[in-house]
C-alpha cells in the first residue's frame, strides 16, 4: 500500500480541510523568510518613496505632503547634475584603464613562473584594504610636506616641485584616478586571470599552428571565451564606480569647492550634513532609476541575459 | 542671672544661626551639586562628548571623581565633531532618552533649541543656586553662547578663541630688526592690522630665508579657514546679511578684499600651506619653521612644553620654541571665538536633574579650574577666575602673558554666526575657500556663495531667519563694537 492510497483511505476527498495544508505546504514553509526579506528589503524602499513626497528635514517637524516638489527640485539643482557628470567622468576613465591593466596583468601571470603565487597575493593586497584607508594613505603620499611622491618628482626634475594634488584643479582627477586604479585593477586582474585560465588551450594552439597572430587569436578565440566573465567584472566595477565615495571623501572631500563631488558624496552631504531627508530620498530614487536603466541596458548589450 | 543666661542662650543661638547661614553662603556650586546629586546614588547619566582628547576629561578625571563624590556613574558617548549635531538630533527625533547631558557647539544652539532638543536651564540654575557662579563666566562666553530666544540652553564650558602666536626671539633679534627696517622702512613689531600682517610676514620670509623660516603660516584647510574668514570679514567691517532684507552681503568689497588678501598671503607662507590642517601648522610652528601663526589656545600651552610628555599627547611634535613664544590678539583685535562648547541637557533625558547637577559641577568655579589645567583635554580657560589663578599663572614662565592674552580675547572676541541651519551657510563658505585655493576669482566665488546663502535663507523662510539673525546680531560678540 502506497502512502498516497493510505492518504486516500484515511481521508481522501471527504476531508478537504486536512488535504489543504499539504497542497500549500511549500508556501507556508517559505512564507516567513519571504516576509522577512520583504520587511528588510522592501519596507525601507517604500518608506523612502513616501519620504520623498514629504518635506522632512532633521531640523524641522514638518512632515506634510509636498507632492512632486522634491522631484521638480532635482531638475533645477545644477550641483546634482554636476555631481552626476563628475561620477560619469571618473567611471568612463577608470573602468577601461582598470580593464586593460587587469587584462594585461592577467595575461602576464597566465604562464607559470617562479614566485607566481606570491606575486599574485601581493598584487591583490590593495583590493582588501578599506577604500577610505586607501584614500587616506594616498592623501599622505600626495602631501606636499610629508608625501614622497612630490619628493620623487622633485628628484627627477632637479628642483623642489609644488604640486597640490588635492587642491589644484588639473591634478585632483589624476590623483583620484591613480588611487582608484591602484586599488581596483587587482580585482579585474583576479577575475580575468581565472577566466583566462579556463580558455581551451587546444584552440589557441591550433590557431597558432594555423599561423594566426596574437591579436587575431585574442579577438577571435580568447575574448569570446572570457567575455561572459569579463562582462560581469565590467558590470560590477561599473556599478561600484558609479557609487564611488570613500576614496574621494578621504582624498578631496569632493573639493576643491565641488569639483570632485560625485553623486554619492552629494547625496551624503544632502542627507547627513544638510539634513534634507526628503530631498535626499528623491535623489536616491533618481539614482535607483538611472542605475536600473543603465544596468538593464548593459546586461542586454553584453548579452548577459541570454 | 536668668536674664543673663537667657541672653547668653539667645546670643549663642543667633551665633549658630549666623554660622549656619554663612556656611550655606560659603557652599560652592560644586559642593551644592555634589550634595544634591547624592540623592541619585547608583544612577547612571550618559553624556555626549567630542571624541579624542576632549573626552579624556570625563573618562579619566571628572567622571571618576563625580562617581567617587556622589555614587553616580557617568557613561561617556564619544562622537566625532562632524557627527555630533546629527547624533544629538537623531536621538532627539527617536526620543529614546539615550542621552542625558550634551556637549553642544554654540552655533548649533538656535537649531537645537528651536527644534526642542535642549532643555531650558534657567529653572535649574535657580533651583540649584548656580546664578552667582554662572555670572562669573567671562562675559563674552556667558552673554553670547549660553542663550537662545532669551533662555539659557547651555553652560559655556570651553574658551575656544583664536590667538596669535609669534616668535619673541625673532621679533626681538637686533639683526632681524635692522634688516626689517632696511627692507620696509619701519620698525618690526607684532602686526595689529591685516595690512601690517601682510607686510611683516612677507618681509620676514625674505629675511629668514637662509634659516628656512617663514614669516607666517596658518591652517588653510577649508573647515579652519572658514572661521578665519568669519573673523577677518567682520574685523574689516563686513556684515553677513542686510538686516532688513536678509540678503547675503558677504560678496561685498570687504569680502572680496579678505579673500584676495588671504590668497596673496599664501605666497610668503610655506609651499603647500593650502593643504595644512591643525597638525601640520602646529608641527611647523613647534619645529621653529614659522615666525607667526594663529590658532586655538592649546598651541600656546604645547609650544611652552606644558603637558606634552603625557602619553595622550605623544603625537604632538616636541617643541623647539619653548620660552620663545609670545601671545597677542590676531590682527584686527577681535578674535573669533571659533567653535567652542556648551554643556546642555537633552530634553528627552529621563534623568534631567541628575544630569544638570553633573554639568553644574563640571562648569563650577572649583571644578572647571581643575579641568582647564588638564594638559591633555583641550578645554580652555573661560572664567574670570581662570585668568588670574595663581596655580595656572605658575604653570610655565610665560603663562601670565598667555592668560592675559586669553583674558583680552575674552573682552574683545566675536563669535561664530549662529542662525537657523548655520552649517549650511558654513558649508558654502568652506566650499568658497576650496575654490579660492583652486585659483577661482574671489568676486565670482563670493557672488556664487551669496546666491547660495540667499537660497538657503529663502528655503528656511526669510522672516523666520530674520528674527533669529536679529537675536544673534543683538549680542555683544556678533560684530566688533
Amino acid at each position: 500500500m502506497t502512502s498516497a492510497s493510505h492518504a486516500d483511505n484515511s481521508g481522501g476527498a471527504h476531508h478537504p480541510s486536512r488535504r489543504m495544508p499539504d497542497h500549500n505546504f511549500r508556501y507556508w514553509i517559505i512564507a516567513p523568510s519571504v516576509f522577512l526579506l520583504l520587511l528588510i528589503g522592501l519596507f525601507p524602499l517604500i518608506y523612502s518613496l513616501v519620504v520623498s513626497f514629504q518635506q522632512i528635514t532633521m531640523t524641522d517637524y514638518d512632515t506634510s505632503f509636498a507632492g512632486l516638489t522634491n522631484y521638480a527640485q532635482l531638475f533645477d539643482d545644477a550641483r546634482l547634475w554636476q555631481s552626476i557628470a563628475h561620477t560619469l567622468i571618473i567611471t568612463i576613465i577608470a573602468l577601461p584603464i582598470e580593464l586593460v591593466f587587469g587584462l594585461a596583468m592577467a595575461h602576464l601571470f597566465l604562464e607559470r613562473m617562479p614566485g607566481r603565487q606570491i606575486f599574485i597575493s601581493l598584487i591583490v593586497l590593495p583590493t582588501v584594504i578599506s577604500p577610505v584607508v586607501a584614500g587616506a594613505t594616498w592623501r599622505l603620499l600626495f602631501d606636499q610636506r610629508y608625501g614622497p611622491i612630490n619628493q620623487v618628482i622633485g628628484w627627477f626634475a632637479g628642483h623642489d616641485v609644488i604640486m597640490l594634488w588635492n587642491i589644484t584643479p588639473h591634478l585632483v582627477y589624476p590623483a583620484i584616478l591613480i588611487c582608484e586604479v591602484w586599488q581596483w585593477t587587482p580585482f579585474m586582474f583576479l577575475i580575468l586571470l581565472a577566466a583566462l585560465s579556463n580558455v581551451d588551450k587546444s584552440l589557441t594552439e591550433a590557431a597558432e599552428l594555423d599561423g594566426a597572430g596574437f591579436w587575431r587569436i585574442f579577438f577571435k578565440i580568447v575574448l569570446p571565451a572570457i567575455w561572459p566573465v569579463m562582462a560581469i567584472a565590467i558590470l560590477i566595477r561599473g556599478v561600484d564606480l558609479f557609487r564611488i565615495f570613500d576614496v574621494i571623501w578621504a582624498l578631496t572631500s569632493g573639493g576643491p569647492g565641488t569639483m570632485t563631488e560625485t553623486i554619492s558624496i552629494y547625496t551624503y552631504v544632502q542627507g547627513f550634513q544638510q539634513f534634507e531627508s526628503s530631498y535626499t530620498a528623491a535623489i536616491a530614487f533618481l539614482i535607483v532609476g538611472l542605475m536600473s536603466v543603465i544596468v538593464i541596458w548593459a546586461i542586454r548589450r553584453m548579452g548577459l541575459a541570454k | 542671672m536668668n536674664l543673663i543666661k537667657r541672653l547668653g542662650l539667645t546670643a549663642a543661638g543667633a551665633l549658630i544661626a549666623a554660622s549656619a547661614v554663612s556656611a550655606a553662603w560659603a557652599e560652592s556650586a560644586a559642593e551644592r551639586a555634589v550634595k544634591e546629586a547624592q540623592k541619585y546614588k547608583g544612577q547612571t547619566i550618559t553624556i555626549v562628548w567630542e571624541a579624542g582628547l576632549q573626552s579624556l576629561d570625563p573618562l579619566n578625571f571628572s567622571g571618576p571623581l563625580w562617581e567617587k563624590l556622589t555614587g553616580m556613574k557617568v557613561k561617556v558617548v564619544e562622537v566625532q565633531t562632524a557627527e555630533m549635531f546629527t547624533k544629538i538630533m537623531q536621538e532627539y527625533r527617536a526620543g529614546t532618552g539615550a542621552y542625558d547631558a550634551l556637549n553642544v557647539m554654540p552655533s548649533w544652539m538656535p537649531d537645537l533649541a528651536n527644534a526642542g532638543a535642549l532643555e531650558p536651564l534657567d529653572a535649574y540654575v535657580d533651583k540649584y543656586g548656580y546664578k552667582d557662579e554662572f555670572q562669573k563666566i567671562a562675559p563674552i562666553y556667558r552673554d553670547n553662547w549660553a542663550k537662545a530666544n532669551g533662555k539659557i540652553y547651555g553652560l559655556p564650558d570651553d574658551g575656544d578663541v583664536f590667538i596669535m602666536y609669534f616668535r619673541k626671539d625673532i621679533f626681538e633679534d637686533p639683526k632681524i630688526k635692522d634688516a626689517f627696517k632696511a627692507k620696509t622702512g619701519h620698525d618690526l613689531s607684532v602686526p595689529k592690522t591685516w595690512k601690517e600682517f601682510g607686510e611683516t610676514g612677507s618681509a620676514l620670509t625674505e629675511i629668514l630665508k637662509p634659516q628656512n623660516v617663514y614669516g607666517a603660516a596658518f591652517f588653510r584647510q577649508p573647515p579652519y579657514t572658514m572661521f578665519m574668514f568669519q573673523e577677518r570679514f567682520r574685523n574689516e567691517g563686513g556684515k553677513f546679511f542686510d538686516a532688513e532684507t536678509m540678503k547675503a552681503t558677504i560678496n561685498s568689497d570687504i569680502g572680496v578684499k579678505v579673500l584676495t588678501d588671504m590668497r596673496n598671503e599664501n605666497k610668503f607662507m610655506p609651499p603647500g600651506v593650502e593643504q595644512w590642517g591643525f597638525v601640520e601648522n602646529l608641527a611647523a610652528f613647534m619645529a621653529g619653521q614659522t615666525a607667526m601663526t594663529i590658532s586655538w589656545p592649546p598651541y600656546g600651552r604645547w609650544a611652552a612644553g606644558y603637558g606634552t610628555d603625557d602619553k595622550a599627547l605623544n603625537w604632538v611634535p616636541k617643541s623647539t620654541v619653548g620660552g620663545k613664544v609670545g601671545y597677542a590678539l590676531p590682527p584686527g583685535g577681535h578674535p573669533e571665538l571659533a567653535a567652542g562648547f556648551d554643556l546642555s541637557i537633552a530634553s528627552t533625558s529621563k534623568n534631567k536633574d541628575a544630569a544638570y547637577l553633573f554639568i553644574q559641577w563640571l562648569n563650577s568655579e572649583d571644578i572647571s579650574l581643575q579641568r582647564v589645567k588638564l594638559p591633555t583635554t583641550l578645554r580652555d580657560p573661560f572664567r574670570d577666575s581662570h585668568y588670574t589663578d595663581a596655580g595656572y599663572l605658575a604653570l610655565w614662565p610665560d603663562a601670565k602673558d598667555y592668560l592675559k592674552t586669553l583674558k583680552d580675547a575674552s573682552l574683545a572676541g566675536i563669535f561664530d554666526l549662529s542662525v537657523l541651519q548655520t552649517d549650511k551657510y558654513e558649508e558654502v563658505l568652506r566650499q568658497a575657500i576650496g575654490k579660492l585655493w583652486a585659483g577661482e576669482d574671489p568676486k565670482v566665488i563670493l557672488d556664487a556663495a551669496a546666491g547660495e546663502w540667499d537660497g538657503i535663507t529663502k528655503k528656511i523662510g526669510v522672516d523666520k531667519q530674520k528674527a533669529v539673525y536679529a537675536d544673534w546680531a543683538s549680542k555683544s560678540g556678533a560684530y566688533p563694537k
